[in-house]
């Protein structure tokens, strides 16, 4: 069936067979990707696929149902399920089918030239990374070299009268290097995303990715103690992916943030302003709507280190006596809504990384951390995480650092910033959205190394 | 799933091009899921997935493409686009299938299907009320429960045509114990190859309470102190440091491409001596168990590491290919989405001779890992990180204070080395493992283990 008639069929049987309200969310993905190895394609990968939920409000209670086929068999299965799964929801709180926001933005995040690249263009880039990593350094292997393309659609049609469209393509292009000297092993990564071929220049990815591994070779640990740390964009941006539910209404009601009753109170230090902003042109989680099909804006989070608001969906922000913020969002068409960030960000200040790292004096410079999904804790915001850099002295570089660990917490952390950098960087969006920061000098945090 | 006439078609198109293999994936899987907080459901959702992968082998190049449209018109489209990414001279075109024999290692006694909802969440409320009644400093609980009936179906141009269903089950526990200034959790999340007779076999109630019990320890516990030490690390999910900090490294995915620290070291010694590793897709009803891997090749028990010595690698048949290896049944993938690649299955290290008292009791000082929480690797340089979720100092042979906050840092090389104990009280634990081919069901296990040092990343 085509998605309108399968639409109209299972809406209408929706409503025959008892549910009040009801609404079916589509998806449908088609990704092109290339791997590449030693000057040849080693894996090639191309997919078009759908998916559909269907939601509806029986019994006074949200059900819900997923499929892939858009056939009579999956209205039946998707009418039983939601029923099923109705019938045993207990939150009080009540999921709705939401009637429409007065007004949508305009959003192109669409790029017909994408479309028309042929993949011989696609894998040719691909071998640019490749060489632009490989050229400028002996010691220099891939790990792995992969460039991606995808366009995706998202449809919402509900009982409501709300029909919803929206289509975004982009580009995403990595390249993962080994660099070797005198047995020691570094590796270094580098990512770029955009919708805008034009702007790309896959060398330079490549050449940055291997240039990464070699800063590092040489590296040995440091003493362990209290040391006055820098954490390069993408690193701050990392931390605040791990945190960013803190900032959610619904953790706040269910106890799972420590923000609980801080509205309106200094959270951080006053050179902090956090931002999530769904307008922001260029950025991966900018949409006109979210997947409850409310309209997307720019929220102030924290200004000048005030907690200022929330973010909400329906239900929590029903809960709260307040309106929804744009943020339910579901990871996919095979999940609940539920609350995510757009573009999160904290607000760039005036000064350049050099500056900072004058600034600093002596300390350290954090290029890497790993171990997110386990060496922190979004609850309590303890985290300590296996991490890798530069030790500084006289604002110079000295030596790359390896084998330590950070560790701090998340709520004392905001409160010990005491510089933004002006270098505001985007990582690839995760399971709270797409996170953003510049570089940030952090007063103290906690090293164990050797 | 497919009609093989279809089936046929479809190979016989993707081979147009002249490649060297040819394969279909065939996949549909139906999954419920249900999540608790509090002791309320909160949400409750079903679904069904239905899709194809079609891989090419030109020489050492894969050609992947999957789709979700099964009209056969689709199919044999999506077929010839990716015949037509390259060309090749293959002759192969053999479409005599033969299904291999297997055994069953996972029979299923209560299908999910048969089970009501309700049932599942007065399964699940009991199991919260149980959090709960441990201590009244828990102040919240939040549950997962998860059935998945997957069925597959392997078609390929080397004559196999293989067929398995996994039918998985899995109950998550978090309980969370406040202060007035602090949070700490406690979490088990045990699950098996088996229909709702699991819960049969676990009871999870006690599971629940001794989520409570980390809980509230850790919410009472110190900041563990940053320096290198001595480490015991607990039977069950303390198997996850192999995983990470070798099994990741012996997965053919890192060592064909030369990206693995353990790379042309077979035969060699990479591991103290008291070492033995497996890797067993065969275990009865284990969360990592299958009949076939997700290229139809039949699962079994690989011998990793013995007493030391390097023995073999995890092997999928491309991969494969590339270092002139057969495969060892390991390739896997979370779904259709996924070209399949070497992965672990069921991983431990084998038990060894020593008492796990006398271990605790010959350590002077140390840290002492009760449950571990997850981590991460980077094969090529062997850098981990560990957390412990439940931790406790040694002192003169006896465990003392518990401590809170820890990661574990190092390189899986020098580690395995470092292992100075192994110890006799072999227990698997559950998890999902994170890779290129996607999340897949992985057990983790081993003895209680001491490494001689570590560095041990706190707060203190």
């Amino acid at each position: 069936m085509q998605r309108e008639a399968f639409q109209k069929e299972l809406l209408q049987r929706a409503l025959k067979e008892g549910f009040t309200d009801c609404e079916i969310y589509y998806e449908a993905t088609k990704t092109f990707e290339v791997l590449v190895l030693e000057g040849e394609i080693s894996q090639y990968e191309t997919s078009s696929q759908i998916g559909i939920c269907f939601r509806g409000v029986y019994q006074n209670k949200m059900g819900y149902a997923y499929a892939t086929a858009l056939e009579e068999d999956t209205v039946n299965y998707c009418l039983h399920q939601a029923k099923e799964n109705a019938k045993i929801i207990e939150e009080a709180e009540k999921e709705m089918i939401f009637e429409g926001s007065s007004f949508y933005p305009e959003m192109d995040n669409y790029n017909p030239a994408l479309e028309k690249l042929s993949p011989k263009e696609k894998m040719a880039a691909a071998k640019a990374m490749e060489q632009g990593a490989l050229q400028e350094y002996d010691q220099v292997s891939i790990d792995y070299c992969v460039l991606r393309t995808m366009e995706k659609t998202i449809a919402i049609a509900n009982s409501k009268g709300l029909s919803l469209f929206h289509r975004k393509n982009g580009i995403a292009a990595s390249v993962s290097t080994i660099a070797q000297q005198n047995g020691d092993v570094k590796t270094g990564s580098e990512d770029w995303r955009s919708n805008d071929w034009s702007a790309f220049s896959p060398k330079e990815i490549g050449r940055r990715a291997g240039q990464k591994a070699v800063s590092h070779l040489g590296a040995y640990s440091l003493e362990s103690g209290e040391y006055k740390v820098l954490l390069e964009n993408h690193v701050a941006a990392e931390l605040l992916a791990v945190f960013a539910g803190v900032f959610y209404g619904e953790n706040v009601q269910k106890g799972f943030s420590l923000l609980k009753g801080k509205l309106k109170e200094k959270i951080a230090s006053s050179k902090v302003t956090l931002k999530d902003d769904g307008l922001l042109e260029k950025a991966t989680g900018s949409v006109p709507f979210d997947s409850e099909g409310v309209a997307v804006r720019n929220k102030v989070l924290i200004e000048n280190g005030r907690l200022e608001s929330f973010l909400y969906n329906l239900k929590s922000a029903a809960k709260d006596h307040t309106t929804s913020t744009g943020n339910g969002f579901k990871g996919s068409y095979k999940d609940t809504v539920k609350t995510r960030c757009t573009n999160l960000y904290i607000q760039p200040g005036g000064k350049t990384p050099r500056t900072l790292m004058a600034q600093l004096g002596e300390g350290l410079l954090i290029t890497d951390i790993t171990g997110l999904h386990a060496g922190a804790n979004a609850i309590s915001g303890d985290f300590s995480l296996s991490a890798e850099g530069f030790w500084i002295e006289r604002g110079q570089i000295v030596r790359s650092v390896e084998q330590i660990t950070i560790g701090g917490n998340f709520y004392t952390m905001l409160k010990s910033i005491e510089e933004v950098g002006n270098d505001l960087k985007f990582i690839a969006p995760g399971a709270n959205g797409t996170m953003g920061a510049p570089m940030l000098m952090i007063k103290r945090l906690s090293v164990a190394g050797i | 799933m497919l009609k093989r006439s279809v089936i046929e078609n479809i190979l016989t198109a993707a081979l147009e091009q002249g490649a060297d293999f040819g394969e279909i994936y065939i996949e549909q899987t139906e999954k419920n899921t249900i999540s608790m907080v509090n002791s309320k459901v909160e949400t409750a959702l079903s679904g069904k997935d239905k899709g194809v992968g079609i891989r090419l082998f030109y020489a050492n190049q894969a050609i992947y493409v999957y789709t979700n449209d099964l009209e056969e018109k689709n199919l044999i489209q999506t077929a010839k686009t990716a015949a037509l990414a390259m060309k090749g001279n293959g002759k192969e075109n053999v479409l005599d299938f033969t299904n291999p024999s297997k055994t069953n290692y996972n029979p299923i006694q209560k299908m999910p299907e048969t089970i009501s909802k309700k049932e599942k969440i007065t399964l699940m409320k009991s199991t919260s009320e149980a959090a709960f009644s441990y201590s009244s400093l828990i102040s919240q609980t939040r549950l997962g429960y998860q059935d998945i009936v997957q069925e597959v179906l392997i078609a390929n141009t080397r004559g196999v045509w293989a067929e398995d269903k996994r039918v998985r089950t899995r109950m998550t526990v978090e309980s969370i114990a406040s202060s007035q200034t602090e949070k700490q959790s406690g979490y088990f999340g045990p699950g098996a190859s088996m229909g709702f007779e699991l819960f049969d076999k676990i009871d999870m109630q006690a599971v629940a309470k001794d989520a409570s019990r980390m809980a509230v320890t850790m919410l009472k516990a110190d900041l563990c102190p940053s320096k290198k030490m001595s480490v015991v690390i607990e039977n069950g999910f303390g198997g996850v440091i192999f995983h990470e900090a070798c099994g990741h490294g012996l997965e053919a995915t890192a060592v064909a491409r030369n990206a693995s620290v353990f790379a042309g070291k077979l035969g060699q010694k990479i591991a103290s001596g008291i070492v033995t590793a497996i890797d067993d897709g065969t275990i009865k009803n284990a969360w990592g168990s299958a009949n076939i891997d997700d290229e139809g090749t039949p699962t079994r028990k690989n011998l990793l590491i013995e007493n030391g010595i390097l023995k073999s690698y995890l092997i999928d048949t491309l991969n494969g290919q590339k270092m002139g290896m057969a495969s060892t049944g390991s390739a896997r993938r979370e779904s259709y989405r996924y070209a399949p690649t070497s992965r672990m299955t069921n991983t431990y290290i084998a038990p060894g001779t020593t008492k796990p008292e006398d271990i605790i009791a010959d350590t002077e000082y140390g840290l002492y890992a009760k449950h571990m929480g997850g981590g991460s690797v980077d094969p090529a340089t062997g850098v981990f990180n560990f957390a412990v979720l439940e931790g406790y100092m040694i002192r003169n042979g006896k465990i003392a204070e518990p401590v809170r906050g820890a990661t574990l840092i190092g390189k899986g090389n020098e580690i395995l080395m470092r292992i100075d104990k192994v110890g006799t009280n072999l227990k698997s634990a559950q998890g999902m493992c994170g890779s290129i081919s996607g999340a897949v069901p992985t057990n983790v296990g081993q003895p209680m283990i001491r490494v001689s040092e570590i560095t041990v990343g706190g707060r203190g």
